[in-house]
C-alpha cells in the first residue's frame, strides 16, 4: 500500500493521564436538570440529546445513568437502552486511559487504516468498541471520517490528531503513551520510574 | 455542548426599523474594521485545520497583537492545502492570507518579514507582488455563493454575517414577498435538492403549503454519514447563520411553526456553531414569538444524531428526531402529509436550503440562469484521495471532472496514477479516467453508472484493489444497515463474505454470478433508499473492473497485492479480517 513511501513524520507527544472515568450520578442530574420540555413529545426529542450529553462528558453511559435519563424524560430505561446500542456514538462500557480513534474513512481506507485495525486486533486484542483487559487502551473505529482527509490514514489519541500513521508508528504512539501516564502516576505517588 | 449562550449585548429587535438600524450598525462596524488603523488577523478554525494547529496559532497571534490589534476567529475557507492559515491586514494594505504556517513564525508572519509564506491577497489586485487569492488556481475557476463568507465571517458573530447580508432574504420574505411568491422563487429557481435525491425544493414547498393539517414543521437534514463528506460540515463551521436563515425562509413560506436542524453528532464544532448562531438569532427577536413585529411566530430547536447513518433517509431522520431508533419507514405517506408528529414535515437537505436566502434577495430567474438545462446553480464539492489539494470547493453545475480534478484540485500528487473515482458516497459506482470529461450535473453522471449525490469524490489510485474497495464500501453498508428489513440485513453481510472469499484467494467464476444476483435481490427488495442501493457501489465495480475480479478468482492473484492471498494464503482465516471493521 501507499503509506510505505510516505515521509517519516515526528510524532507528537501525547497527553499523558486523562483518567478513567466513572459516573457520578450527582454530576448527571446537573447535566439533566438543564433539560427543560413542555410536553412529552419534547421530552422525547430531548433523549438522545441527553444521552449525548452524558457520554461526551464521562466517555460512557452506564445503566445506572441511562435509567436516570428516563426517569428525568419520563420514559423507560428500556427504551433509553435500545437507543444506546443502536446509535454507533453511545459506549456502555467505560474507555480506557486513553482512548483512540481510528478514522474508517475511504481515504483513511484506501492510505491503509485497515491495517491499523489489524495492528491493535494482533497486538493488543481489542477491535472495534473494545477495551484491554489492563484498561489502559480502549479504541473506536469512526466509519464515517474524522475529516483530516489530507493527512490519511488519521487516527486521534485522547485529544491528540495523528497524520499519516503506519502500523509501527501506531504502535510507537501507543507505547509512549501509556508509558507517560505509568511515569505521570508515579510521579503522584512520588516515585521515579527507572 | 447543549447550552450556548447568546452574546450578551444583543438586544431584541421589535420592529422593522429596529432590525435596519441594526444592520446599518453592522454594517458601518465591518467598515471600520478593515479601514481601521489596527492590524486585523484573521485565523481560519475549522475541525480541518485545528488537527493541524490551528488553535496554537490564533493564540500566538492573540499574544503578539495583544490589545494593539484585532484577532479574529473566523472558519477555514474549504482549502485544507494550505491549513492553518492567517490573514493579515495591515493598516493601508489588503488582506494577505499566508498559509500553511507553523505556530513559531506567527510573529515574524503579522510583522510583515515573511512574505514567501503568502498564498494570495483577498481582494482583485495583485499587492507588491502577490496574486489575487481569486487568481490562485484553486479558487479562479469556483464560483462562490455558498461559500462566500467562508472564512471571512466570524460564524460566532451574526453582526459579521449580517454586515455580509445574512437575513436579507428573510427580510424580504417577511415585509415584502407573500409566502406564494416566495415559493414562487425557489421553484422558477429549479433548485433541486442536493442530498443526492434531486427532488424540485419548489415542488416540495408547495406541497407542503398545501397540506391542511397543523402545526408544520420544516426539518433541516444536515447529518451526513458518508464517509467522504464534509461540505454541510463546511457550511455549519463557516456560516452557520446562512442555513439558520434558509430554515427560517421554508418555515415562514410553508407555514411551519417550527423548525429543526438534525446535525450529525460527529461534529461538535458545527453543533457548537450552529447552536449559537441560534442562541444569538433568538436574543435579536429573529426566532420566537411576533418576529420584528409581524406577528408571524417560528420556534426552533437544533437535535443531533448519534453516528448512524441511515438516519440522513428522511424518515429515519424524523424517527431519530422524534427519540425512536432511525428507522425507514414505508412510503407513501410522504413526509409532507405526514411526518415528524404525524404532522406535514418538509425535509430539505442542508445544502439545499443554504441557497434559499440568496434565491430570494437575487430572485429566482437570477439563479436559474446559472449552470445546466436541468441542473440549476452551483454545487459543493469535496474530494479524497492522493491529489494535490484537498478541500471543499463550490463550482457552477456542468464543470467537467477534468477542469474540476486537474484545475482545481492540481491533478494527482507525484508518484500516484489515476485509476478511478467513487463517486456518490457508498451510493453509486466508479468512474475510470474515459469517463472524465462528463459535464458534473444531477443526470449525465447516471448513464455511466456514477452519481452527483452529495458531491464527495473519493479518487483511488494504482495501489488500490478494486475487490478490497468494493469490500470496503459493502462493508460500510453492512455495518450501517438499520437491520430493518431482510434483504439489506441478511443480503449485505452475504456479499461481505463473497468478497472476503475472493479476497482469500478462494473465489470462483460462479462468485461473480453471485454477487450480480444477491445485490439484484437487495437492489429490488429492499424497503428504503440505503438498501436499495448499497450494492451499487460493488455492481459499478464489478462493471468497470471486470478483468480486476477475474484475475482475482480465475488466476488467483491480486494484481495490486493487496488482498490477503498475495501475503500468505495459508496463515490467514477469513475470520480473522471480518473481526477487523
Amino acid at each position: 500500500m501507499a503509506h510505505a513511501e510516505q515521509a517519516h513524520v515526528p510524532l507528537p507527544v501525547p497527553a499523558p493521564f486523562t483518567g478513567r472515568q466513572e459516573i457520578d450520578l450527582d454530576v448527571v442530574r446537573e447535566l439533566l436538570s438543564h433539560f427543560h420540555y413542555s410536553d412529552f413529545e419534547e421530552a422525547q426529542e430531548l433523549i438522545l440529546s441527553a444521552l449525548q450529553e452524558v457520554n461526551e462528558h464521562f466517555g460512557w453511559v452506564s445503566p445506572e445513568a441511562a435509567e436516570l435519563v428516563a426517569e428525568h424524560l419520563g420514559t423507560t430505561v428500556n427504551r433509553v437502552f435500545g437507543l444506546l446500542t443502536f446509535y454507533a456514538d453511545f459506549r456502555t462500557a467505560p474507555r480506557g486511559h486513553h482512548h483512540l480513534l481510528v478514522c474508517h474513512g475511504m481515504s483513511c481506507y484506501v492510505l491503509g487504516s485497515q491495517q491499523l485495525v489489524q495492528e491493535l486486533q494482533d497486538r493488543y486484542g481489542i477491535a472495534d468498541g473494545d477495551t484491554t483487559p489492563d484498561e489502559q487502551l480502549s479504541v473506536q473505529v469512526v466509519n464515517g471520517c474524522l475529516g483530516v482527509c489530507d493527512r490519511s490514514p488519521v487516527v486521534k489519541l485522547d485529544d491528540t490528531y495523528v497524520g499519516h500513521v503506519t502500523p509501527e508508528s501506531l504502535n510507537d504512539l501507543l507505547q509512549r503513551a501509556i508509558a507517560g501516564r505509568a511515569a505521570a502516576e508515579a510521579a503522584t505517588r512520588g516515585e521515579t520510574v527507572g | 455542548m447543549v447550552h450556548v449562550a447568546p452574546s450578551e449585548h444583543l438586544s431584541r429587535l421589535t420592529s422593522k426599523e429596529d432590525f435596519q438600524a441594526f444592520r446599518q450598525q453592522a454594517h458601518d462596524r465591518w467598515d471600520q474594521m478593515w479601514n481601521g488603523d489596527k492590524i486585523v488577523a484573521s485565523v481560519g478554525v475549522g475541525s480541518s485545520s485545528i488537527a493541524k494547529g490551528a488553535l496554537e496559532v490564533l493564540d500566538r497571534a492573540r499574544q503578539e497583537l495583544g490589545g494593539e490589534g484585532i484577532v479574529r476567529e473566523v472558519s477555514g475557507n474549504g482549502a485544507f492545502w494550505m491549513e492553518p492559515w492567517i490573514e493579515v491586514k495591515r493598516p493601508g494594505e489588503p488582506p494577505i492570507v499566508y498559509g500553511p504556517i507553523a505556530p513559531d513564525v506567527v510573529s515574524a508572519v503579522i510583522a510583515g518579514r515573511r512574505q514567501d509564506l503568502a498564498v494570495g491577497v483577498r481582494g482583485d489586485e495583485a499587492f507588491e507582488g502577490i496574486q489575487p487569492l481569486s487568481a490562485h488556481p484553486f479558487f479562479a475557476q469556483q464560483k462562490q455563493i455558498l461559500m462566500r463568507n467562508s472564512g471571512v465571517i466570524e460564524p460566532d458573530s451574526i453582526e459579521d454575517a449580517i454586515a455580509r447580508g445574512a437575513y436579507d432574504g428573510y427580510f424580504k420574505v417577511l415585509f415584502e414577498l407573500s409566502a406564494e411568491e416566495a415559493i414562487a422563487e425557489v421553484t422558477t429557481a429549479q433548485v433541486r435538492g442536493r442530498g443526492g435525491g434531486g427532488f424540485p425544493a419548489g415542488v416540495k414547498w408547495e406541497s407542503g403549503r398545501k397540506a391542511r393539517n397543523f402545526p408544520k414543521f420544516v426539518v433541516c437534514n444536515s447529518h451526513e454519514g458518508e464517509p467522504n463528506v464534509y461540505k454541510d460540515r463546511h457550511l455549519h463551521e463557516s456560516d452557520p447563520h446562512r442555513i439558520l436563515e434558509g430554515i427560517l425562509i421554508a418555515c415562514i413560506a410553508v407555514g411551519a411553526e417550527r423548525g429543526y436542524n438534525y446535525v450529525g453528532g460527529e461534529y461538535p464544532l458545527a453543533i457548537r456553531r450552529f447552536r449559537k448562531a441560534v442562541a444569538d438569532a433568538e436574543r435579536l427577536g429573529l426566532i420566537g414569538k411576533n418576529i420584528l413585529g409581524t406577528g408571524k411566530n417560528v420556534a426552533f430547536r437544533v437535535r443531533t444524531g448519534g453516528g448512524a447513518y441511515i438516519c440522513g433517509e428522511a424518515s429515519a431522520l424524523m424517527y431519530s428526531v422524534m427519540g425512536v431508533r432511525g428507522q425507514p419507514r414505508t412510503k407513501p405517506p410522504r413526509s409532507v402529509e405526514e411526518g415528524l408528529w404525524k404532522r406535514p414535515t418538509v425535509a430539505n437537505n442542508t445544502e439545499t436550503l443554504a441557497n434559499i436566502p440568496d434565491i430570494i434577495v437575487n430572485g429566482g430567474a437570477w439563479y436559474a440562469s446559472m449552470g445546466t438545462e436541468n441542473s440549476k446553480g452551483t454545487k459543493l464539492m469535496t474530494n479524497q484521495g492522493p491529489m494535490n489539494r484537498l478541500g471543499v470547493v463550490e463550482v457552477e453545475m456542468g464543470m467537467t471532472l477534468n477542469t474540476l480534478f486537474d484545475d482545481i484540485f492540481g491533478g494527482m500528487r507525484e508518484g500516484y496514477t489515476f485509476k478511478g473515482v467513487q463517486t456518490g458516497g457508498v451510493s453509486a459506482g466508479p468512474l475510470k479516467p474515459e469517463h472524465l470529461d462528463i459535464p458534473v450535473d444531477f443526470d449525465s453522471l447516471g448513464d455511466v453508472g456514477g452519481m452527483l449525490g452529495s458531491g464527495g469524490w473519493v479518487i483511488f489510485d494504482e495501489n488500490v484493489c478494486v475487490v478490497d474497495f468494493a469490500r470496503y464500501l459493502t462493508a460500510f453498508n453492512r455495518y450501517e444497515s438499520c437491520s430493518k428489513c431482510v434483504p439489506c440485513r441478511l443480503g449485505n453481510p452475504a456479499l461481505v463474505e463473497i468478497l472476503d472469499r475472493i479476497r482469500f484467494g478462494r473465489g470462483t467464476l460462479d462468485d461473480l454470478t453471485l454477487i450480480k444476483r444477491t445485490s439484484k435481490h437487495i437492489i429490488e427488495l429492499s424497503l428504503c433508499g440505503l438498501g436499495q442501493v448499497a450494492p451499487v457501489p460493488l455492481m459499478g465495480m464489478l462493471e468497470h473492473y471486470e478483468e480486476e475480479f477475474r484475475k482475482h478468482v480465475v488466476d488467483k492473484v491480486c494484481p495490486t497485492g493487496t488482498c490477503p492471498m498475495s501475503v500468505a494464503a495459508s496463515d490467514l482465516e477469513p475470520e480473522h479480517a471480518l473481526a477487523a471493521d
